[in-house]
């Protein structure tokens, strides 16, 4: 029986150059960088070449993960919630200069991935989440996401984003009262104000 | 005794994020903090219900084989490689501005010249070596 290696004896063995164990990072994160990339881009096929492209610059910054500072998935985590922001932003601009009208885009492979039983009941909610998640400033959304779906912890956040738990709990508090405010909107027009 | 919570405490105590622990006592006596924490506890719901769409097993096989090409054509990162690669760096500098890099070399030679004599005591174990070690710091 083989024992599973842990994600630091796999990053020793990819510096060292041994490919398979750089392989077996990859199954094991790709789901969650992912899904860190789609909720943050909300187009797979986006998520899935930022996922590419967050492993690539993984490879390439190995060397420089601190196993003291950060555990292995929540510094990948960070780096695939930075990588999509900048996919997102890009995407942004590029949808200002086309003039491009519509808060989120239809998704080409959404279709193709999802099969009806796996829809929510409450679909339109979640829409309405996800088009309040992408008016979110960026610190929130990637705290939002990170704290939410990833579920790291506030401390973990802030560590390696190198910023106060004053700061990632003040973005974490706007994101989660936009969004329950814009549900509460979604079902009521009047309510939502501000208490 | 506090008489109500903000929302944000709220979150904290649902999350778990070391909030205060008289909230859930003080949401089974109190309607309006309760009412706050089941709408943001709904709204918590709907966010766990954003699902991901399923990606198929051979998408993520062509992408791995994808990835693995493209990581083989880049430069490799094993220590050796990121040493040979640091070396190859030195050595073009060196190229590029001879002068400046015989005067590095020449002090690293003293530093380390009087580091093993005054480190390892040799003045003491071998005879003269003052004297070598004198002429080699006036040479230098």
């Amino acid at each position: 029986m083989t024992r599973l290696l842990s994600d630091e004896e796999l990053v020793r063995e990819t510096l060292e150059g041994r490919e398979d164990a750089f392989s077996e990072l990859y199954d094991r994160y790709r789901r969650q960088v992912y899904a860190t990339s789609y909720r943050i881009t909300q187009s797979s096929e986006e998520a899935l070449d930022a996922t590419q492209e967050v492993f690539i610059k993984l490879y390439r910054s190995l060397s420089t993960w601190n196993p003291r500072k950060a555990k292995f998935s929540t510094w990948l985590y960070r780096l695939a919630a930075n990588h999509a922001i900048d996919c997102w932003r890009a995407r942004r601009r590029r949808a200002e200069s086309e003039l491009v009208e519509g808060a989120v885009e239809r998704d080409p492979l959404r279709d193709a991935f999802h099969s009806p039983q796996r829809e929510v009941e409450n679909r339109e909610k979640v829409d309405e989440v996800k088009r309040c998640v992408d008016d979110l400033p960026e610190l929130q959304k990637k705290v939002f996401v990170l704290r939410y779906f990833q579920e790291l912890k506030l401390e973990e956040i802030a560590a390696i984003e190198g910023c106060s738990i004053g700061t990632v709990k003040t973005s974490l508090f706007r994101g989660t009262q936009a969004v329950r405010r814009r549900l509460a909107r979604s079902i009521d027009p009047k309510a939502g104000v501000q208490k | 005794v506090k008489s109500h919570y903000t929302e944000d405490e709220l979150l904290l105590a649902l999350l778990g994020e070391g909030g205060d622990p008289g909230v859930a006592s003080h949401l089974e006596e109190c309607p309006s903090c309760s009412a706050v924490s089941g709408e943001l506890r709904q709204a918590l719901d709907v966010v766990a219900a954003w699902s991901v769409p399923a990606v198929p097993e051979e998408t993520w096989e062509a992408r791995r084989v994808a990835l693995m090409a493209n990581l083989r054509a880049a430069p490799s990162i094993t220590l050796s490689a990121r040493l040979a690669e640091g070396l190859r760096g030195v050595w073009s500098y060196a190229l590029e501005n001879p002068l400046p890099a015989l005067g590095y070399v020449a002090a690293a030679i003293a530093f380390a010249s009087e580091r093993t004599i005054t480190v390892f005591r040799l003045d003491q174990i071998l005879p003269g070596t003052n004297e070598v070690f004198e002429i080699l710091r006036q040479v230098l």
